[in-house]
Parts: structure tokens; C-alpha cells; sequence
């Protein structure tokens, strides 16, 4: 789920960026350090969209360094149990297929795959039922619901199923080319 | 403990429902030849309902088991929290509290057990249903079966687990990312690198024969089938699960509090009948009814004559045919009337008064002859055992009781008897009654101590003895 909110960071600025376009560094800065980190708590910060305030410097004893505390606006990514996504499988194997929604990896394990599918292996191993009508392999879309999650300080992986309703293959590359 | 009866029903149900074709194999691979002991849980777990505490080896006579056999299944239903063990070293003193306590719940007969009374330290066991824990267990049991199912059956939120067949590592597919292998499709173990195996399948396999992934969707169906099953076969064990919640669950205590208990109603039931027992006044001492009509039975005390005629005769009661140990037969009759009386007042509750008193007539007119010679020799070997003692009074206990065990094993068993006897407070108001020398009582403080295993006390003991052998020579 993605949320909209103000976080606040200190920002450590060398001295060579002061001058005329001091905010401007700040700022580029800060979405180059913010920007696809992970926290646990948070979520995965997606895109700074504005700076609310940045404080008074406070310059370091020796370094010469100063920092700024930043409050800005961003967009966070935090997936949750019992949510659903569209995801892009980037491997499969017997095992199940890893997918990507994101920056979040998430992982579907074979039993959570619809019983009337079957790994195949081979080059591209797949999961396809037995028609042939669906197929599941790398780069496929697929829609899928996260029953779990296991979120570290700087990191969050997920497990889904697509075994419901509505849930699945979404766009198949092997079938349109 | 009126309220026994559901909570027995709910023992059976659950028996009849989990233990059936319990084999505990597993515990030991090498118990295989088991195997063909089914049933026999619900055997033991039945016998149980009909029983409080129980002594391990009696259930095992009564059953008609081997008595490893049984320990097998209790420690299972142990293990499974059914019941309750207790495991403690005794004489034939101990052996006897609990034998009255038997007689005094009164469920069973009491099987004449004589013999018991030469047993020395032996380690019992036993064994009592734990109500309020079955109530608990057979409900957690219910609730894990049907998470179980019902989580496998939707399989959307569990976790799918792997467990390294190596090491037996377990992960979950949260862990998926790690385990992923650059070469081949499976997941590895970080430990070992070995190939890990999905919980389920495994179950599969074992259930189905084949780990393939049809096996997924055939379980799915059995799960389902299994659920709904069931559902029906287990309603009656639900049902008396809710007829018996609110019930008061039947508590027997421990093993100790048990046979007090026991031993005091036991005798309450027969209170009125002989008021003037001198057992009564056992009572007296420690404050809390303290079971030792068992003791009395017991005791093979040259003065302790008395006793020795009330243990004959509520054994004989239920057991009348039964030829006694002359050892023990000669006390017998060395019964006063009044005690004589009193001891059929007891015998009453046992029921075959009448028989009880054909045979202890007749046991008493048998041993009359014999007594002289046996308790001569009782005294001899006591002095003997004694003066070693007296000669080795430095010597640790542990050694006293190696020493005087060498002179013979009667001896040795003797004096223990003996001086457990002496020891009770009660053993001498009984003496009071019928043999003037008994004047050096021991105080019911000293009773305390003396209840004591012997060998702890052989040394405090020694003393006292002197003075009974002094009056005796007198
Ligand atoms: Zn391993």
C-alpha cells in the first residue's frame, strides 16, 4: 500500500555545497540518499515530493561539516498481509516463483499455486495447467494476495498465494508474441 | 466426587477417540514387537477411570499385563499429560499406607498382598488419572486438529515450511530468498546445502505414496473429507466436553494427600463403629489425620502384638482362604479381646466378617505353637543386630545397615521392621494397652523423626533401642 507522509531526516552537507544553490544540494542530496532505502517501519520510500522545512545547521566541531535536519514528503511503499498486487515473476522453479511488485520481492511457493497447475521444467520452467490455457514463467504478470511478510529494519519480503479468486496470471508474453 | 462419572465418560470417549491404535511406536524403534498390543491404551485408560491412585504394579496384576508393558503406556499417557505418576522409594511401611488407602476408597477389591511385607526399599509406582489436564488436553487436542485441517484445507495462510533432511533445520518460505540456488531449482539448506524438503510434501508422501504434485490436490480432497468426518465422529466427545465444563473436576490430590485423605474417611466410615480405636487416636499426633491404620498392619514388632492381629484380619477379610506367613501369624493371636473387637468392627466394612474370624481363629490356633519359637528367634536376631550396631555405633548409617543386613537377610529385616515399629507414637499407646513394660514412650515429636526412613534414623534410633531391650530383659 502506498502512503503519502513527512518523515524527517539529518542531513550531513560538506562545506564545498555552501553557497548560492545550498538548498538545491541539500535536496539532491537527500533524494539520493532517501530515495529505494527500506525501512522496516516505513516502507519503502519511493519519491521525495517535497521539502517541508530544513532547520538550522549546526556545524560540526572539527569536519566542518553542518547538519541540516530535513522534514520532507514522500511517497512510501509498504506492503501489508492480505493485501493484493500485480507482480512481475522474475524465476520460477519447482519450489514455487519469486516475483517482484516493486521494490518488493515476494515469493509464491508451489502450494499456494493453483492445484491445477504444474511446474514444467526445462529452459523456461513454468507452471501451467494442464489445457495449457494459463501459463506462468518468467516475466509474466501476475496478480497475487500477500499472506505474509517478514520485515527486517532495512528490508521486507513477502510470501503470496494466487490459489483465490481472481488471482493470477494477468498477461501472458508467451501467448501475445 | 459425584461428579466422576462424565469426567470417567470423557476419559473413555477420548480413550476409545485418540488412543485406540496407539502402539507408542516411535518411542523406541527397537519396541516394534509391540505393535500388536492395540487397544490396550483404552484398556489401561479404562481400568484408570475405575481407580485413584493406583499402584503400577497392582493395575498390572489386576490387567493381567506385564508390568513393563504397562509403564510403556503410562509413561505415553504421561507424556500425553492423561495422568499423573508418582515414583517413590518405600518400604513395606509405605507400601502399606497406600494399601490402606486402597481399602479405604473402597472401589476394587483389595488384593491380599502378605507377601508385600518382606519387599525392602523397592522403588513404586503410581499412576492417577489427572481429570482437570485430560479436560485441558482433549480440548487443545480438538482445536489443533481442526486448525490443522482447516488451515491446510484453505492453505492461504499458512506458511509453507521446509525442513532440511540432514539437519533437521526448518525454515519457512520467508525464507525463501536465501535458500534460492544458482544451479538447480530446489532450495538449500544454509547449514548443510542440503536439499530441502516443503513440510506438506513430505506429509503427502507419506500419506499418499508419491510426492508428486498431484498428491496436493488428492490431500486437499482428503482434508476435507477428514474435516467433515471428522466433525460427526468426534460430536459425542464435544458434546460430553460441554456437558462436563462446568462441572467441578474430580481432584485427587498427590499420591500423599491422597492416601491421607483416603486413610482418614476410610476410617470416618467406620468411625462409630469403633470409637475406642486405638487407631483413632493416631490421629492425635501431627494434627492432620495421618494415615497408619496401613502401618499397623505392617508391623512385625515382638511387643507390637496387637497390630499385628488387626493387619490379619482385615486381609483376612478379603482374603480368607489365604494362608498366612507364620511370622506374621503369630502376632495374631496374641490379640486382646477389646482389640479382637475392635478389629471386626473394621472388618465389618470389608464385609465377610464371619469368614475373617473362621480364619483368624483358626490361623491364631495354628500359630499358637509356633509363636514361642519365632519370636525367640526374632529376639536373638534382633540382639544381634543390635550389638553390631552398638559396636559400630560410629560407623555411618548407610554401614549399619550393610552390617546388620550381613548377618542375615532376616535379620536385617526384622530390626527394620522393628524399629519402624517402635517408632510410632501410636504403636505405643497400642503397647500401653496390653503390656505393662512398654513405658518409654517415645514423644510425638520424636514420632515425627521416626516416621522417617529407617536408615536416616538409624542412628537417633539407637538409643531408644537400648531402653525397649532393657524393659524386655526385665
Ligand atoms: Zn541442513
Amino acid at each position: 500500500m502506498f502512503f503519502h507522509m513527512v518523515l524527517e531526516r539529518n542531513m550531513q552537507l560538506h562545506p564545498r555545497h555552501f553557497g548560492r544553490d545550498l538548498r538545491d544540494k541539500l535536496v539532491a542530496k537527500l533524494m539520493k540518499d532517501v530515495e529505494g532505502t527500506c525501512s522496516g517501519h516505513h516502507g519503502f520510500v519511493v519519491a521525495i515530493t517535497g521539502i517541508d522545512s530544513v532547520g538550522k545547521g549546526l556545524i560540526r566541531d572539527g569536519t566542518g561539516f553542518v547538519t541540516f535536519p530535513v522534514k520532507y514528503q514522500c511517497v512510501v511503499f509498504r506492503p501489508f498481509k492480505g493485501e493484493v498486487l500485480e507482480a512481475v515473476v522474475t524465476m520460477v522453479n519447482k519450489m514455487g516463483f519469486f516475483a517482484e511488485a516493486g521494490p518488493v520481492q515476494i515469493f509464491v511457493s508451489n502450494h499456494l499455486i493453483p492445484d491445477d497447475m504444474e511446474f514444467q521444467p526445462g529452459d523456461i520452467p513454468n507452471y501451467t495447467t494442464a489445457d495449457g490455457s494459463v501459463k506462468i514463467q518468467k516475466e509474466s504478470e501476475v496478480r497475487l494476495k500477500i499472506i505474509g511478510t517478514r520485515v527486517d529494519a532495512t528490508e521486507i519480503f513477502c510470501i503470496g498465494t494466487i490459489k483465490d479468486d481472481f488471482l493470477g496470471v494477468i498477461s501472458d508474453p508467451g501467448a501475445t508474441s | 466426587m459425584s461428579s466422576i462419572e462424565p469426567f470417567n465418560r470423557l476419559v473413555k470417549l477420548a480413550a476409545r477417540a485418540f488412543y485406540d491404535d496407539i502402539t507408542t511406536k516411535g518411542e523406541n524403534q527397537q519396541k516394534i514387537g509391540r505393535s500388536d498390543n492395540r487397544g490396550i491404551a483404552v484398556v489401561i485408560l479404562d481400568a484408570l477411570t475405575r481407580r485413584q491412585w493406583v499402584r503400577e504394579e497392582d493395575l498390572a496384576k489386576d490387567l493381567k499385563l506385564h508390568t513393563k508393558q504397562l509403564r510403556r503406556t503410562l509413561r505415553f499417557f504421561e507424556e500425553e499429560k492423561l495422568i499423573t505418576r508418582d515414583h517413590r522409594k518405600e518400604t513395606a511401611k509405605g507400601a502399606k499406607i497406600y494399601n490402606a488407602a486402597f481399602a479405604a476408597t473402597g472401589d476394587g477389591q483389595q488384593t491380599g498382598r502378605e507377601g508385600d511385607d518382606k519387599q525392602k526399599m523397592h522403588t513404586h509406582s503410581y499412576c492417577c488419572l489427572d481429570y482437570a489436564q485430560i479436560y485441558d488436553v482433549v480440548r487443545y487436542r480438538l482445536h489443533r486438529m481442526k486448525k490443522k485441517l482447516r488451515d491446510e484445507l484453505e492453505s492461504k495462510n499458512t506458511v509453507q515450511e521446509y525442513i532440511c533432511p540432514n539437519c533437521s533445520k526448518r525454515y519457512t518460505a520467508l525464507d525463501a530468498l536465501r535458500l534460492i540456488s544458482p544451479y538447480d531449482e530446489y532450495f538449500h539448506c544454509e547449514s548443510c546445502n542440503g536439499v530441502l524438503v516443503a513440510e506438506s510434501d513430505k506429509l503427502a508422501a507419506q500419506e499418499l505414496g508419491d510426492g508428486d504434485d498431484n498428491a496436493r490436490r488428492r490431500r486437499h480432497e482428503k482434508i476435507k473429507d477428514m474435516l467433515s468426518k471428522m466433525e460427526v465422529q468426534l460430536k459425542p466427545l464435544t458434546d460430553q466436553l460441554a456437558r462436563v465444563k462446568d462441572l467441578a473436576v474430580p481432584e485427587f490430590g498427590s499420591l500423599h494427600a491422597w492416601e491421607a485423605r483416603a486413610n482418614a474417611a476410610g476410617r470416618s466410615a467406620n468411625g462409630d463403629l469403633d470409637a475406642n480405636d486405638p487407631s483413632k487416636s493416631s490421629h492425635g499426633f501431627g494434627g492432620t489425620p495421618m494415615p497408619y491404620v496401613g502401618e499397623t498392619k505392617v508391623e512385625v514388632a515382638f511387643s507390637g502384638i496387637d497390630e499385628k492381629g488387626e493387619t490379619l484380619k482385615s486381609e483376612n477379610a478379603s482374603i480368607p482362604m489365604k494362608v498366612l506367613p507364620p511370622w506374621m501369624i503369630k502376632e495374631g493371636m496374641n490379640l486382646t479381646k477389646e482389640q479382637r473387637g475392635e478389629t471386626r468392627a473394621e472388618i465389618t466394612t470389608g464385609g465377610t466378617l464371619t469368614a475373617a474370624k473362621v480364619s483368624d481363629d483358626k490361623t491364631s490356633a495354628l500359630a499358637n505353637d509356633e509363636e514361642k519359637n519365632i519370636q525367640d528367634e526374632y529376639l536373638k536376631a534382633y540382639y544381634a543386630a543390635l550389638l553390631l550396631r552398638q559396636s559400630e555405633q560410629e560407623e555411618t548409617m548407610k554401614r549399619q545397615e550393610l552390617a546388620s543386613a550381613t548377618i542375615s537377610d532376616e535379620v536385617y529385616d526384622t530390626t527394620t521392621d522393628r524399629l519402624v515399629g517402635m517408632k510410632s507414637k501410636r504403636n505405643e499407646d497400642y503397647e500401653g494397652d496390653d503390656v505393662e513394660w512398654e513405658e518409654a514412650p517415645p514423644t510425638g515429636s520424636t514420632t515425627k523423626q521416626f516416621k522417617v526412613d529407617l536408615n536416616e534414623e538409624a542412628e537417633a534410633s539407637e538409643d531408644e533401642d537400648d531402653d525397649d531391650i532393657d524393659w524386655e530383659e526385665g
